[in-house]
C-alpha cells in the first residue's frame, strides 16, 4: 500500500479512512484483471443486443416466442432476467465481494493496511464502496447501451420507468450480494468456492423448490421487484415459475435492506475481531 | 484518483446521464408521439384521433399469400366483382395495396330515432385505402348517379346526397394513391385530420399500435367501443368494464399466426380476465379431445400475460389448412 493513507501520527474518522479507503481502492480495482472479466461478461449483453439489431434492421425477428415475434421491449425483459439478474450480478458480487478482503490476505498486503491508524472496519466498507462505484460504473452503463440498442425510440417514453426500476433493482442486486460475499470473503478461508456454490447451487436448487427456504436467498426478494414478466424457457424457469410465490414488494425492499446492513456489519465486525495469519 | 480512472469515471457517467436524459425527454416531452408515425402506415396521419378503433390490413401481402391462394377456388362468383371493376376501374385484387378503417364516435349520419335525442350522430366509419385509383372515372360515375362534387379543405369530395337533401355518404381524395369512403362527416373530419390533430397524437393508442408492428393486418380500440357493436358472451360482457383496451394482429403467409391482448383497467381485473379465458380454454381442450383436427387448433392457442395485460396467441399451421379443406371436401361430395 501506498502513502495515500494517514500515518501512524494522524486519526482520522471511520468515515474519513472509509473514504480514503475508498479513493485508494477504485483504481485498483478498476485496472485490476478482474475487470477484464467483468468487462467479457458485461459486453456480452451489448453483442448480443448489436446482433439483435441489426437482424431486426434486415426485418428478421431475433426472437420469437409461440410463433409471435418478441419487440425489443421483450427482448430487453429477457437480457435483464436470464443475463444481468440470474447470471452477471450474482457472479460480479461473487468474484468482487469475496475478494475485498481476500485479495490483500493472499498478496499479503494485508499487514500494511492494519498497521494504519484507520478502524478495521473501515477498510471493509471502503473496499466495499469501491466494488459498487466499480461494478455499478460498468454495470449500469451497459445496461443503458442494451436499452438504447434495443428499443425503439417511440416505446422510450412507455417503458422508461421500467429502465429506472431495472438500473435500481440491478444496483441494489451489486449492493446485496456484495456485502453478503464481503462478509463470506472476511469470514471464511475459501470464500470462492463458497460464493460459488451459494449462487449455482443453493440459490438455484432453493428457488426450484416449494417452501419456505427460498426466504434465505438473495434472488428470492431480488426477482420479485422485476418489472418484467419471467421467461419460461428451460425447466428450471418453469419449476421456479410454478412454485413461484412472489413477496409484495415493500417486505422484498425491507429484507434486501436487512441484508446489506448485517452482512455489512457482520464483514465489518469480522474484519476488526479475526487474526489474519498469513501464509507463508 | 488516477488520471485514467477519472476518464473512466466520466466516461460512464456520461453515458447513464445521456440515457436518462433522453429517456426522461422521451417520457416528458412526447418523443412517443412524435416518432411514433414510423409505427403505423402513414395513412393514419388522415384518422381523427377521436377514432375509438384503428385497423389496418396490408391487402397486398394477404392477397400474395399462400394463405388466400388456398382459399381462392373457394370463393364465389367473381361476376359481381367484374361488373365493379368494369364501373370503377378498381381492380380489388390488383390495384389496392393497404386499407385502413377507423370507428369515429360522433362522426356517423345524423339519426333522429324514435325516444331518442333529436339530431343525434350515430359513429361513423371512415376507410382509407391506398393504391391505383382514377378519379377522373370515379367522378364521372358518382354524378351519373346523382351524386355532388365539392372541395373541402383542398381536396376533391364526392357526395351521395339523400332524398331529403342531406348529405349521405362520401368519397374523398386525399392524394393521388389514397382515397378516403364513409359518411359525410367523417370523409370531413378525416381532411381536417391531415392537417394535424390526428390518431398520432393519440399517445395511449398509438402506444397499442407501436406493440403490433411487423403484422399484416391488426386492429385496435378502445374495448367500450367494440363492445357496443359486437354481440359478446354475457361473461365477456361482465368483464367490459375492466377492460380498457383491446387489440388483435394476424400474419397471414402460408398458415396463420396471431394474437389478441386486452389491457384491463387494474393489476386485478387482468388477473380476473386471465383466470376466466384459462377455464375457457381448459374446456375447449376437454371438447376438442375427442376431436384430433381441433385439438391442434386448440393446443395452439397460448395464455400469456403480466399485471394488466391479457394476451391470447396462436398459430394455424399449414397442415391444419390441409385437413380442413380434406373434411370440406368430404362434407361436399356427401
Amino acid at each position: 500500500m501506498n502513502g495515500a493513507l494517514p500515518t501512524a501520527s494522524t486519526h482520522l474518522s471511520f468515515w474519513t479512512a472509509s473514504r480514503r479507503v475508498f479513493d485508494l481502492s477504485l483504481g485498483e480495482m478498476l485496472w485490476s484483471r478482474r475487470t477484464i472479466f467483468m468487462a467479457l461478461v458485461v459486453g456480452g449483453p451489448v453483442i448480443l443486443a448489436i446482433v439483435v439489431r441489426v437482424l431486426e434492421m434486415f426485418g428478421m425477428p431475433a426472437l420469437r416466442l409461440n410463433g409471435q415475434r418478441v419487440g425489443g421491449v421483450g427482448v430487453f425483459g429477457v437480457v435483464i432476467w436470464m443475463l444481468f439478474l440470474r447470471f452477471i450480478i450474482p457472479i460480479l458480487g461473487v468474484f468482487y465481494g469475496t475478494a475485498l478482503m481476500a485479495d490483500e490476505v493472499e498478496d499479503k498486503t494485508i499487514t500494511y493496511l492494519f498497521t494504519r491508524p484507520v478502524p478495521r472496519g473501515a477498510v471493509l466498507v471502503g473496499k466495499y464502496l469501491a466494488y459498487l462505484a466499480c461494478t455499478g460504473l460498468v454495470v449500469l452503463p451497459s445496461v443503458m447501451l442494451v436499452y438504447f440498442l434495443l428499443v425503439r425510440v417511440n416505446e422510450i417514453a412507455g417503458t422508461f420507468v421500467q429502465l429506472l426500476t431495472d438500473l435500481a433493482l440491478l444496483a441494489l442486486g451489486l449492493a446485496v450480494y456484495g456485502a453478503v460475499f464481503a462478509f463470506v470473503g472476511a469470514f471464511f478461508k475459501r470464500p470462492l468456492i463458497i460464493g460459488l456454490v451459494f449462487i449455482g447451487g443453493w440459490e438455484q436448487t432453493v428457488m426450484a423448490l416449494p417452501g419456505y427456504m427460498k426466504r434465505f436467498t438473495v434472488a428470492y426478494y431480488l426477482q420479485a421487484l422485476v418489472p418484467h414478466a419471467m421467461p419460461t424457457e428451460g425447466v428450471v424457469s418453469l419449476l421456479q415459475g410454478m412454485f413461484r410465490d412472489t413477496p409484495p414488494i415493500a417486505v422484498s425492499l425491507t429484507w434486501l435492506t436487512v441484508y446489506v446492513i448485517l452482512f455489512l456489519y457482520l464483514a465489518a465486525r469480522t474484519v476488526e475481531r479475526k487474526e489474519y495469519v498469513l501464509e507463508q | 484518483m488516477s488520471k485514467k480512472t477519472r476518464y473512466f469515471v466520466l466516461t460512464a457517467a456520461t453515458i447513464l446521464t445521456v440515457g436518462l436524459t433522453t429517456g426522461l425527454v422521451a417520457s416528458y416531452m412526447g418523443m412517443g408521439v412524435a416518432f411514433s408515425k414510423a409505427a403505423g402506415p402513414d395513412e393514419l396521419q388522415y384518422v381523427p384521433a377521436d377514432a375509438a378503433v384503428v385497423a389496418y390490413a396490408n391487402v397486398r401481402d394477404v392477397m400474395n399469400s399462400n394463405f388466400r391462394e388456398r382459399f381462392r377456388k373457394l370463393e364465389p362468383d367473381t361476376q359481381e366483382r367484374d361488373e365493379f371493376q368494369q364501373k370503377t376501374g378498381v381492380n380489388i385484387e390488383e390495384d389496392i395495396n393497404s386499407v385502413v378503417a377507423a370507428m369515429i364516435p360522433g362522426a356517423g349520419n345524423v339519426v333522429v330515432a324514435p325516444g331518442g335525442p333529436e339530431g343525434a350522430s350515430e359513429g361513423g366509419v371512415l376507410i382509407l385505402a391506398r393504391g391505383r385509383f382514377e378519379q377522373s372515372r370515379l367522378e364521372a360515375l358518382a354524378l351519373e348517379h346523382g351524386g355532388k362534387a365539392e372541395e373541402y379543405g383542398g381536396k376533391r369530395l364526392l357526395t351521395h346526397v339523400k332524398d331529403s337533401g342531406d348529405p349521405d355518404m362520401a368519397v374523398g381524395f386525399l392524394e393521388a394513391d389514397l382515397i378516403a369512403l364513409g359518411s359525410y362527416s367523417a370523409i370531413k373530419k378525416s381532411i381536417d385530420a391531415g392537417r394535424g390533430n390526428n390518431i398520432v397524437s393519440n399517445t395511449e393508442l398509438m402506444r397499442q399500435v407501436n406493440e403490433l408492428d411487423g403484422s399484416n393486418a391488426w386492429a385496435v380500440g378502445r374495448f367500450d367501443a367494440i363492445a357496443k357493436s359486437a354481440h359478446l358472451p354475457s361473461e365477456l360482457q361482465a368483464q367490459i368494464p375492466t377492460i380498457q383496451w383491446f387489440s388483435a394482429a394476424g400474419h397471414v403467409n402460408g398458415g396463420l399466426s396471431g394474437v389478441v391482448k386486452a389491457e384491463a383497467k387494474d393489476d386485478a381485473s387482468g388477473q380476473n380476465l386471465r383466470d376466466m379465458i384459462r377455464g375457457f380454454l381448459a374446456l375447449a381442450k376437454m371438447q376438442a379431445g375427442s376431436k384430433p383436427e381441433m385439438k391442434a387448433m386448440v393446443d395452439a392457442l397460448q395464455l400469456s400475460g403480466e399485471g394488466k395485460s391479457v394476451t391470447l396467441s396462436f398459430e394455424v399451421p399449414s397442415e391444419i389448412f390441409d385437413v380442413l379443406e380434406q373434411m370440406g371436401a368430404q362434407h361436399l361430395k356427401r
